[in-house]
């Protein structure tokens, strides 16, 4: 009985995680496309926030769960930002993983 | 006018190691940077997708982030007590270093 069980119990678990790790990692080419706006400012060398002063961070290669996390945060409030609250805000998850595709993609 | 190269020089005197303080010592920033490698590497990119990557980001950016985890304006159970005693210096020493290190870039349309 076990030995039936667990390869089937295996076989369904990868049947129905394999569809999440792919749209967990996001599609940078539809990213770019999303991203039109983030390269407003995160697409100019060296532009700068305001109020206070400080360069937007380089997106560029950076973890592509680390920028779903933060787009998270800034939609939730969690993480301040006017901007960014405003921006993240009007994205669905697939969004904010594409996009961070996009960037992470995005090699030196 | 002596007066005045005097106020000249006495604000040049006082301003400059404030202009050093802000910019921050990259090999200070490396020495202090041991806690940092725990999650975010030797090489600044982070060991795991989840954290972010540090080489190569606006060294002004990254001293504002410390600061909002030191503050708690930015929330983060990881970061603030490693933020927490952290003082300014520090904090430029740790950014001037992150951001000497190659990795990430502006993406240009």
């Amino acid at each position: 009985m076990m030995d039936f069980k667990l390869p089937a119990i295996c076989c369904a678990l990868v049947v129905l995680a394999a569809p999440l790790a792919v749209q967990a990692e996001g599609d940078p080419t539809v990213g770019r496309k999303k991203a039109e706006t983030c390269l407003g400012c995160h697409g100019i060398e060296d532009y700068k926030n305001v109020y206070p002063t400080y360069h937007v961070p380089k997106l560029g290669g950076q973890n592509p769960e680390y920028i779903v996390a933060a787009l998270t945060a800034y939609s939730t409030g969690e993480r301040p930002h006017s901007t960014m609250h405003a921006q993240a805000a009007t994205l669905s998850a697939e969004d904010m993983q594409d996009i961070a595709a996009y960037f992470a993609a995005r090699e030196q | 006018m002596i007066a005045k190269k005097t106020m000249c020089a006495l604000a040049a005197t006082i301003l400059l190691p404030l202009a050093a303080a802000a910019d921050g010592n990259p090999e200070l920033g490396k020495m202090k940077s041991q806690t940092c490698t725990a999650c975010h590497g030797d090489d600044g990119r982070g060991i795991a997708p989840i954290y972010p990557v540090l080489a190569g980001q606006h060294a002004d950016y990254l001293a504002l982030a410390l600061k909002q985890y030191r503050s708690g304006e930015r929330s983060n159970a990881i970061m603030a007590p490693m933020a927490g005693p952290l003082s300014d210096d520090d904090i430029a020493d740790l950014a001037a270093f992150y951001a000497s290190l190659d990795g990430l870039n502006t993406p240009t349309r």
